[in-house]
């Protein structure tokens, strides 16, 4: 093995300094031109998804299997619980079903219906997480071929998951809102306010994100309904994103920031829905140019 | 070349099952970096030529797969690898503390440069923060997932380069004397 290896008798410092000039030209050349790079990046996807694909499945029979034994001291004591449970919501129910024929009549007052029911969404099953612990993005197991574009929302629990930010053939990349380089134009919805929602790794681990813009002379009641901004230039309007809460006025005293609990539990996704319908924003842009 | 060839077979592994296994099996949020492990033991036991090699396909299949700008990762994994074949000459293949000492190191450096490149320059300053809930969990759980990592990794060594039997030369006029 020595013999080998002293053929070749590049000093690995010169190695070293010539891969760290490539990575300099990758970088700019993968910001300013990412089109170049779709094919490598394709070419690598569709060798390691399908992979993916399949180990995630045994991945999560083994979660299932995990949960089943940590929770089987519990099913008991919860079993009552939940028939107790059972019993009072399904007193409740009948009150909401009778709220729910009220409802009705306000949405198609608010047209708001129109707004969720009528986007087109396609199912998509999530395969893979981002693999470091700094970003919260994940990949998607469906692709162009079956309609997916860029900047088509996801969403999931009926609320609003991310944005697609990479296509390929058969997967996507999918950024979610609590991810720390996301900002969403979101919209109060009783109070008409508009605000920023922008992920926060740091308050990503106490399930909330933050807000911030809105109005400082609005007053506003925890718990307001947080949903996509008209204004947005990615996100389709009117997608419920989260709760307030705890709002208060910021160090210039002009503007409130807050907290909010998105309506999508992040930590277990696995279905969602790809909206597909592309926010056209290019007539807006080539008019400010 | 045997031993380039498998051990990107098991990057490939690895990389796998970092992304689709490990989420299920995640402590408080937090995944084990296999591949710092990966990059650090090829690094420590083979010499900056190798170390460099899997810190390169380490890279390119982290950036190329989830990253925006191609080159931040790829450059810090050859960097892990490249230090660590620097301490080539402390390797001795049944000594576990020194090389579990390295990746512990490797991955804490990995995580400051991580940080540096992709959040300080955005304005995140509370580096404390993401040292304690996020570099020193992971690398808690990255040393855990390493011992038994670096065991294959040799077990894999062993099949492909069985240890030979010293040549006999100078021993034997040792035991003469």
């Amino acid at each position: 093995m020595r013999k080998k290896s002293s053929k070749i008798t590049i000093d690995p410092k010169y190695i070293l300094a010539v891969i760290l000039f490539f990575c300099i030209v990758l970088g700019i050349v993968s910001y300013r031109f990412s089109d170049k790079l779709t094919p490598i990046r394709s070419a690598i996807g569709t060798v390691i998804t399908p992979m993916q694909k399949g180990v995630n499945t045994i991945g999560s029979k083994l979660s299932e299997k995990l949960d089943y034994v940590t929770t089987m001291k519990n099913t008991v004591d919860e079993n009552k619980k939940l028939k107790q449970e059972l019993e009072e919501l399904s007193a409740e129910n009948k009150l909401l079903q009778q709220d729910k024929y009220e409802l009705e009549n306000f949405r198609e007052l608010y047209d708001l219906d129109e707004q969720y029911a009528g986007y087109p969404k396609v199912a998509a099953r999530v395969v893979s997480s981002d693999g470091d612990n700094w970003y919260n993005s994940f990949i998607i197991d469906k692709g162009t071929e079956d309609g997916i574009q860029k900047n088509m929302n996801v969403m999931a629990d009926g609320g609003l998951v991310g944005l697609v930010t990479k296509v390929n053939k058969s997967y996507a990349k999918v950024r979610s809102i609590i991810d720390d380089d996301s900002n969403v134009s979101g919209t109060l919805l009783k109070e008409n306010e508009n605000c920023i929602v922008s992920g926060n790794l740091q308050l990503m681990n106490e399930g909330v994100i933050e807000v911030t813009g809105i109005d400082g002379n609005a007053e506003i009641d925890d718990g307001a309904e947080v949903v996509t901004s008209q204004i947005s230039d990615k996100y389709l309007p009117g997608i419920l994103i989260g709760y307030l809460k705890d709002l208060q006025k910021d160090s210039s005293n002009v503007t409130q920031e807050g907290y909010l609990s998105p309506v999508v539990d992040f930590s277990g996704l696995d279905m969602v829905f790809v909206i597909t319908e592309v926010k056209d924003s290019d007539e807006l842009e080539e008019m400010l140019e | 070349m045997k031993r380039y060839l498998s051990m990107f077979l098991l990057i490939v592994l690895c990389f796998v099952a970092q992304t689709s296994i490990f989420p299920h099996l995640a402590l408080t949020n937090i995944i084990p970096n296999l591949m710092v492990v990966l990059t650090a033991v090829s690094g420590f036991m083979h010499g900056r030529k190798f170390g460099m090699y899997s810190g390169f396909v380490c890279g390119v299949l982290v950036d190329f797969m989830y990253s925006d700008v191609i080159g931040v990762s790829l450059f810090i994994f050859v960097l892990i690898g490249y230090l660590n074949g620097v301490f080539n000459k402390l390797y001795f293949k049944d000594d576990l503390s020194i090389p579990l000492f390295a990746i512990a190191f490797s991955d804490i450096i990995y995580g400051l440069l991580y940080y540096i490149c992709n959040f300080l320059l955005r304005g995140r300053f509370q580096i404390l923060y993401y040292i304690k809930s996020i570099m020193i969990p992971e690398m808690i759980y990255t040393i855990l997932t390493g011992i038994v990592l670096y065991h294959l990794i040799h077990w894999i060594e062993d099949r492909l380069y069985p240890p030979q039997d010293v040549p006999l030369g100078k021993g034997d006029k040792i035991n003469n004397l």
